[in-house]
């Protein structure tokens, strides 16, 4: 605290003041749409304005869930985000760790250039995306059909299908989020000294023991990190789902919600509403715990 | 039973060779400390003994069995890291029990055993805490409990103390060489620091860009430098260096030199000393204040420093300065003159390049 404000407490408390009221100011201007959302979804006849609803209703979540394929849409996307963090956890841990202790020339050109896939729009690549997802999808369909026949190959697709199957969009939906986890997870490994890994080398700790019980243990906040990053981004993509899915069965939220945006002559704000508020809450909730894992890769990795 | 022995270690690093032939023997139960000027390769040699580093060159022998190619874990050696590498996701107990846990040694004879280093070291009311919470003395001694649960054989350290604050560091000090009375371990301790080596080692090794400078017991190196590297690295303060001509005054007595200390003469009948040029070297508690009457220079005091018990004089000139310890508080202010004595039987001669010229 600078000295000259300890003389003078009452300019103190006005600048605090302040500070305060614009913060409030701020955080209400960011909050209200999530409010409106939140009021609209539980008001009987929403309307495009925020209002305080005049009776309270369930009815929209109720019609999600009992009478459209609401679960479906949130399973489905649970499923597809889930397995692609994961898939981005995994692979950012193995490939962070040997970026940051190998010592090679093309380490940096490495990093900066699969920061391009980031950098890149996705509309922009979503055309040689496809056509190569769909050779790749043609040709394992060719193989799934040779070996099990017609029927049972189109359900087989339905999960391992590059196009229109849970699998391709897992996978670009990881390579899209990689980059920026591996970034993450190279820097992350930076700051973790290579003394905790040569102690329990003398401790006598195997490879496998090695990972499992102190570099797993030391890397869960940076993992915690790039994996909280690539669930929310992932999360939010809307263009990948669109192009890459047809099938009602795979339907994930975001495409649940669009479709439902363009159904009727009438917009239903509440129902939409509603919707928008299932899709928003898992982010959010993300979101939640993101913080804590960031401030701890953020401001100076392991402390021992 | 430890004995370690390098013979003609070499290490490099790329093309750079920063471990250069050394050889060195370590007994069993000897206290040793490697020292030297950082980058000296002291960690390195440490870690190639650990089984961290490859061995490019020579071999390690233990007991004369040989080591170079033996897993770190397999070497029966224990390592305290210099930042102790305490595992910061496992509690105190933990820690310790961990090399334990990993040979899937049953989870109460750990407790028990962990119990019984943490009495050792004063650990015990911390077993539960997480390395976060305690003091750095307190996770100094949870890296040395991680280390002797082992009961390993030999016990390298990597500059331990140099975390620690300057009263701590004495303390440890006590600690350390307590501890080793009891384990009767080898132990090989790697420093910067020549107060620290002075005090703890049975024998210390001096090393310089990669090679060993001298080796020797502490007082012996103190004594019988080999060379100006280890004469002015062991002492403190640091063993005056200075150009001086050597002549023969007659039979038996050396004429040396310098141009600020006029000439004296030196007793070399043991072993005359070659004449021409050569360093003097001599420590600043073998030069004394002397009367008027004798003394071998006159010289104008430059540096006062009084710490009561002890006084240093910087005398000379500024581009060649000599220090002078004096016993007891001496009341000189800069620009005084004062008359000094040499003391004979403590000089040293080096050649021009540094290495000492036989006295007897
Ligand atoms: N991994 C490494 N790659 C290249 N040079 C290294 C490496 N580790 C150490 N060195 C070099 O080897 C020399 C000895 O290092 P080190 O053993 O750490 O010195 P000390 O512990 O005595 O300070 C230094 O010059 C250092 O720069
Ligand atoms: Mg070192």
């Amino acid at each position: 605290m600078a000295p000259h404000h300890a003389h003078n407490p009452s300019k103190r408390r006005g600048a605090d003041l302040s500070a305060y009221a614009t913060l409030s100011v701020i955080s209400i201007f960011c909050a209200i749409p999530f409010f409106w959302v939140l009021l609209a979804s539980i008001d009987g006849n929403a309307s495009l304005f925020l209002q305080w609803p005049r009776e309270l209703t369930i009815d929209n979540y109720v019609r999600i869930f009992m009478q459209e394929d609401g679960t479906r849409w949130v399973l489905n996307s649970l499923f597809v985000v889930g397995t692609a963090t994961l898939i981005v956890m995994v692979l950012a841990g193995l490939g962070g760790y040997a970026l940051s202790r190998t010592r090679a020339w093309w380490k940096r050109p490495f990093l900066y250039t699969i920061l391009l896939i980031r950098v890149l729009p996705t509309t922009a690549l979503i055309v040689p995306l496809y056509k190569v997802l769909l050779t790749a999808n043609n040709w394992l369909g060719g193989v799934l059909r040779a070996i099990f026949g017609n029927g049972p190959a189109r359900e087989i697709l339905k999960y391992v299908g590059f196009i229109d199957g849970y699998l391709g969009l897992i996978l670009v939906l990881a390579t899209m989020q990689l980059p920026l986890a591996l970034w993450i997870m190279k820097t992350f490994f930076d700051t973790v000294p290579r003394d905790y890994e040569e102690a329990a080398l003398m401790d006598g700790a195997t490879m496998l023991q090695r990972i499992r019980r102190v570099l797993i243990p030391l890397a869960l906040p940076g993992l915690g990190a790039a994996g909280l990053f690539a669930f929310i981004s992932a999360w939010g993509d809307f263009l990948l789902p669109l192009i890459l899915l047809s099938s009602p069965d795979l339907q994930t939220l975001p495409l649940g919600l669009f479709r439902a945006f363009l159904r009727v002559n009438t917009i239903d704000y509440g129902f939409l509403a509603a919707l928008a508020f299932v899709y928003l809450l898992p982010a959010v909730i993300a979101f939640g715990f993101a913080r804590r894992f960031l401030v701890q890769t953020f401001s100076g990795g392991v402390k021992g | 039973m430890a004995v370690i022995e390098l013979k003609n270690v070499r290490k490099y690093y790329g093309a750079l060779e920063v471990i250069k032939g050394v050889d060195i023997r370590v007994e069993d139960g000897e206290f040793a400390v490697f020292v030297g000027p950082s980058g000296c390769g002291k960690s390195t040699l440490l870690r190639m003994i650990a089984g961290l580093e490859g061995i490019d060159g020579g071999d390690f022998l233990l007991d004369g069995r040989r080591m170079n190619d033996i897993a770190p874990d397999k070497r029966g050696i224990a390592m305290v890291f210099q930042s102790y590498a305490l595992y910061p996701h496992m509690s105190v107990a933990e820690n310790i029990g961990f090399s334990l846990d990993l040979k899937k040694v049953p989870k109460a004879t750990i407790r028990k055993e962990v119990e019984a280093i943490a009495e050792i070291l004063q650990l015990t009311d911390y077993l539960d805490r997480r390395p976060a919470a305690l003091s750095g003395g307190q996770r100094q001694r949870v890296a040395i409990g991680r280390a002797i649960i082992k009961k390993p054989a030999v016990i390298l350290f990597d500059e331990p103390l140099s975390n620690l604050d300057a009263s701590l560091r004495v303390q440890m000090r006590a600690e350390l060489q307590r501890l080793h009375r009891d384990l009767k371990a080898t132990v090989v301790y790697v420093t910067h620091d020549q107060v620290e080596a002075m005090t703890m080692a049975d024998r210390i090794v001096v090393l310089k860009g990669g090679e060993v400078a001298q080796a020797d017991a502490p007082i012996a190196l103190y004594h019988r430098p080999d060379n100006a590297f280890v004469a002015t690295f062991i002492g403190s303060p640091r063993m005056n260096l200075v150009p001086v001509t050597i002549a023969r005054a007659a039979d038996g007595k050396a004429e040396v030199t310098a141009a600020r200390l006029g000439a004296i003469h030196i007793d070399d009948s043991a072993m005359p000393l070659p004449t021409g040029p050569a360093q003097l070297g001599v420590r600043p508690e073998h030069l004394r204040l002397a009367a008027d009457a004798d003394g071998d220079f006159d010289s104008e005091i430059l540096v006062v420093e009084r710490l009561g018990v002890e006084t240093y004089l910087t005398i000379g000139s500024l581009d060649q300065p000599i220090m002078v310890r004096v016993e007891g508080d001496i009341a000189m202010r800069p620009g005084d003159r004062a008359r000094f004595s040499i003391d004979r039987q403590s000089c040293h001669f080096f050649d021009m390049a540094g290495r000492a010229l036989p006295r007897a």
